[in-house]
């Protein structure tokens, strides 16, 4: 057995209102590849910017070779060999690869920079790594799977040897994913560290050793991915029995209120049909980046759409800008607040009646004060919004208070379908069970609910039906009561498996 | 809300706190003014001060709506010198002064679409697009007369409608006040009206506060950006027929920076040039303010130097005070 490069034991680290890690133990050897497992937020990218010196930890021991490290800061991680390859990539669009791989630490002659020694540079770690790429490329033009060697070679560049990769597949294609996998298994053999960040658990039997899974900020297990089987990770991933945080009201099923049928819309809208009926809420779920978020954008019309129909109550509606939606009874409160959802200069009022200008204004656009109060006043008691006044600016409110606003302002007018995007994310208990309750409310009335939300045990407990989306494409549907946290994942992760298909040709959108 | 007080309730409006500053402010150096030379006092010095403020002004209120959507407005000194070249031509030729600002209204309008157009459809930044059109407008205002400033206006529709035309925008008073402060006021609460009461008006503060959430809540961005070029083009329009009514005749290099006129306005009295703040109220205080000052030098003999370097301090000033308060409330709501 190789010798233990990092070791992490008891790490806890607490945000405002959120324990993200409780007593967390890590271990990574050289020369092997361990895969960090869990949910969305169970702490995986929190832990491993500790591991980077991005977060300092308040609890626990923290060794890198050996070696105690107190707070660690990023340049020191760096030092010792620790580099992270992000979801997002982090490169200079407009400088070329070689510019890219030393940026910060430029090498310069006497006077200027030595170009010729930073390319020849670049050139012998990419041809060491077998990676066609010419260091004088502007990186804004490589595809982003190149985009991603670089940033593995301009790791390596500065002699990395514990490299963290999360999600480094998401947006590459089976014959890139082969060429990824292909470096890894080098550096692999090179005794470097890699921990491997990924939803995608069937590719983990190419490359993976050992597997560490968390739940809830928790360490749960960790073992040798030879002693495992698919369903026992989900399931230590999964884990928990918890629908009572949930409150449920009974509705009967009544006629058809709403239907998307053959939508497309870019790589992420692959031909989503589905329907919602009366006295029912749909949940969408799906890991992160399975499309929910950009099928909800492309039916509100803030994306354009290739093809599809939307049907309200059974009618035809053309929606090409939000315009049309709100019109037409369909309402969208977008996934990010802060950046979609609320005007944050603004105060309470102008947000909550924003979009329902055409309610409280007269034939001249004149806002009339006495009807635009009353919309207001009725919000605030309605969501129970706390704040002393609605010329609060909304931007001061708390997380909470703000989805509120956001769901509030489309709750004002008579609409047919709401559409949920992620509506509890970053709120505290009490008010996710206010959410769920107008959810609720809304059910009752007969409007079609929408709730795409990546918390599984939320969208098991409120919704009625299940839409399971990955890759850009519905691949189930599952009642809410039949269902298990297991069968949902499992088609969550239903991926076209591109490394068997990739000669069918299937990657062209 | 209906059981606070007046005041209370004033204060409550956003934007109103910087606004009263700057009232403070132009009072505050009113007085200073006055002290050192009591002529400042004067009615008649008042009643030049309101005229020469007017232009600001309007100008101030054009460049505001751009600003408080986060755009900003470079082409509207080009289109004060284009209404007061094209008016002025069409007058000397003899046309109808009725039809030659009708003219010179289209003329402005139609760069205030494009401005729009670009800004909001095609995403221009608001900078470069707008620089583009005011070259272009100054260029138009030099070709109107073939490159030289036209004769005056009387020469072509006659002395009387010259007059006429002279004393409505300028030289004319009405109730012992100066019909340029009329204009300028009646506009001020038309476009004050518009903002703060109207449907249009909150869509620009939406766009200024967060364009995708306004996007997303069904406002035309394109159709509320363009709005807000065409009251600047509005605005502009009538800042270049009172120049010409000023000149008698259309200057060629007429409102000559006026568009950064307008932003110090607009900054001193609290509008944001980030968007999504400030109120016409303040847009008034920063006109009066700086015309105050210029005057107030003025009067006690101080050059055009000391009037441009002093002008350039409070406008940095003003715009440090509101940085330093932003960033306070800032670390306030950390700490909470």
């Amino acid at each position: 057995m190789n010798e233990v490069i990092v070791s992490m034991e008891n790490i806890c680290k607490t945000f405002p209102g959120v324990k993200a890690l409780d007593h967390v133990s890590f271990e990574l050897r050289a020369g092997e590849v361990m895969a960090l497992l869990g949910e969305n937020g169970a702490g995986k990218s929190t832990l491993m910017k500790v591991l980077s010196g991005v977060y300092t930890r308040d609890e626990g021991s923290l060794k890198i070779f050996g070696k105690d490290y107190g707070d660690l800061t990023p340049k020191q991680a760096q030092e010792v060999g620790v580099a992270i390859i992000h979801q997002e990539l982090n490169m200079c669009r407009h400088l070329s690869v070689a510019e890219n791989m030393f940026l910060g630490r430029e090498i310069s002659g006497r006077i200027a920079l030595n170009n010729a020694k930073m390319e020849q540079e670049a050139k012998r770690i990419l041809d060491d790594l077998k990676i066609d790429i010419d260091p004088k490329e502007t990186v804004g033009e490589l595809p982003v799977s190149k985009q991603q060697m670089v940033e593995i070679a301009k790791a390596l560049s500065i002699n990395a040897k514990i490299l963290i990769m999360d999600e480094p597949t998401s947006s590459l294609t089976a014959r890139e994913i082969e060429d990824l996998f292909r470096i890894i298994k080098k550096l692999k053999s090179e005794g470097k560290g890699i921990v491997y960040i990924s939803h995608r658990l069937e590719e983990l039997q190419h490359i993976v050793d050992r597997v560490t899974v968390m739940r809830d900020g928790q360490y749960i297990t960790s073992m040798h991915f030879g002693d495992v089987t698919m369903e026992q990770i989900i399931s230590y991933m999964v884990g928990r029995e918890i629908k009572e945080k949930f409150p449920r009201v009974e509705c009967e099923k009544g006629k058809k209120v709403f239907e998307v049928r053959n939508l497309n819309a870019g790589k992420m809208v692959r031909d989503i049909n589905f329907s919602v009926y009366e006295g029912e809420i749909v949940g969408f779920a799906g890991l992160m980046g399975a499309g929910r978020t950009e099928t909800t954008r492309a039916i509100f019309g803030v994306d354009p759409k290739e093809s599809g129909e939307i049907y309200v109550d059974d009618k035809k509606i053309e929606i090409k800008c939000p315009m049309d939606a709100i019109r037409n009874g369909v309402v969208l409160a977008p996934e990010d607040r802060k950046k979609d959802g609320l005007c944050t200069k603004l105060s309470i009022r102008h947000n909550l009646t924003l979009p329902n200008l055409d309610i409280v204004c007269n034939r001249l656009g004149v806002v009339i004060g006495k009807k635009e109060n009353e919309l207001c006043e009725k919000a605030v008691v309605d969501l129970k919004i706390k704040t002393p006044s609605v010329e609060v600016d909304s931007g001061n409110l708390s997380g909470g208070n703000q989805q509120k606003v956001v769901v509030g302002k489309w709750l004002a007018r008579d609409s047919r379908v709401v559409i949920f995007d992620e509506p509890t994310r970053g709120i505290d208990v009490g008010a996710k069970v206010e959410i769920y309750n107008l959810m609720n409310e809304l059910k009752k009335q007969g409007i079609a609910v929408m709730f795409v939300s990546s918390e599984m045990p939320e969208v098991m407990g409120i919704a009625d039906r299940i839409i399971v989306m990955c890759d850009g494409r519905i691949t189930g549907e599952v009642m809410a009561r039949e269902t298990t946290q297991n069968e949902i994942l499992t088609l969550a992760t239903t991926f076209e498996d591109k490394k068997i298909n990739s000669q069918s040709g299937k990657e062209e959108v | 809300m209906n059981n606070k007080s007046p005041i209370k309730k004033l204060l409550a409006v956003k934007g109103m706190g910087a606004a009263l500053t700057a009232f403070v402010g132009l009072i505050i150096i009113y007085i200073a003014f006055g002290l050192i030379n009591p002529a400042v006092f004067s009615s008649n010095n008042i009643l030049n001060l309101l005229r020469s403020m007017s232009k600001y002004l309007l100008i101030g209120i054009a460049q505001s709506y751009v600003l408080i959507t986060g755009n900003i407005d470079l082409s509207i000194g080009s289109m004060v010198a284009m209404s007061a070249m094209i008016s002025a031509t069409l007058m000397t030729l003899g046309t109808n002064p009725f039809l030659a600002v009708l003219v010179a209204l289209v003329c402005c309008l139609v760069i205030g679409v494009i401005n729009g157009i670009l800004v909001g459809k095609f995403k221009l930044p608001p900078f470069i697009a707008t620089l583009g059109t005011m070259f272009v407008g100054r260029g138009i205002a030099y070709m109107v007369n073939n490159n030289r400033n036209t004769d005056a206006i009387a020469t072509g529709v006659g002395k009387e409608t010259g007059d006429a035309f002279q004393n409505f925008f300028y030289y004319g008073t009405t109730a012992g006040i100066y019909n340029t402060f009329w204009i300028a006021i009646i506009m001020f609460v038309i476009f004050f009206f518009l903002l703060s009461k109207t449907r249009t008006g909150r869509h620009i503060y939406a766009i200024g506060s967060n364009i995708d959430a306004a996007k997303l809540s069904g406002v035309n961005v394109v159709a509320t950006t363009t709005k807000t070029y065409l009251v600047s083009a509005v605005c502009s329009w009538v800042v270049g027929l009172i120049l010409c009514a000023q000149a008698g005749m259309g200057n060629m290099e007429a409102g000559n920076m006026y568009e950064m006129y307008g932003v110090a306005a607009g900054v001193i009295g609290g509008v944001s040039p980030l968007g999504g703040t400030g109120i016409l109220l303040g847009t008034l205080a920063g006109s009066a303010v700086w015309q105050t000052l210029e005057n107030g030098l003025n009067m006690i003999g101080a050059q055009v130097g000391i009037q441009r370097l002093v002008i350039g301090i409070i406008v940095v000033v003003a715009v440090l005070l509101d940085v330093v308060l932003r960033s306070g409330q800032f670390s306030k709501k950390k700490k909470g």
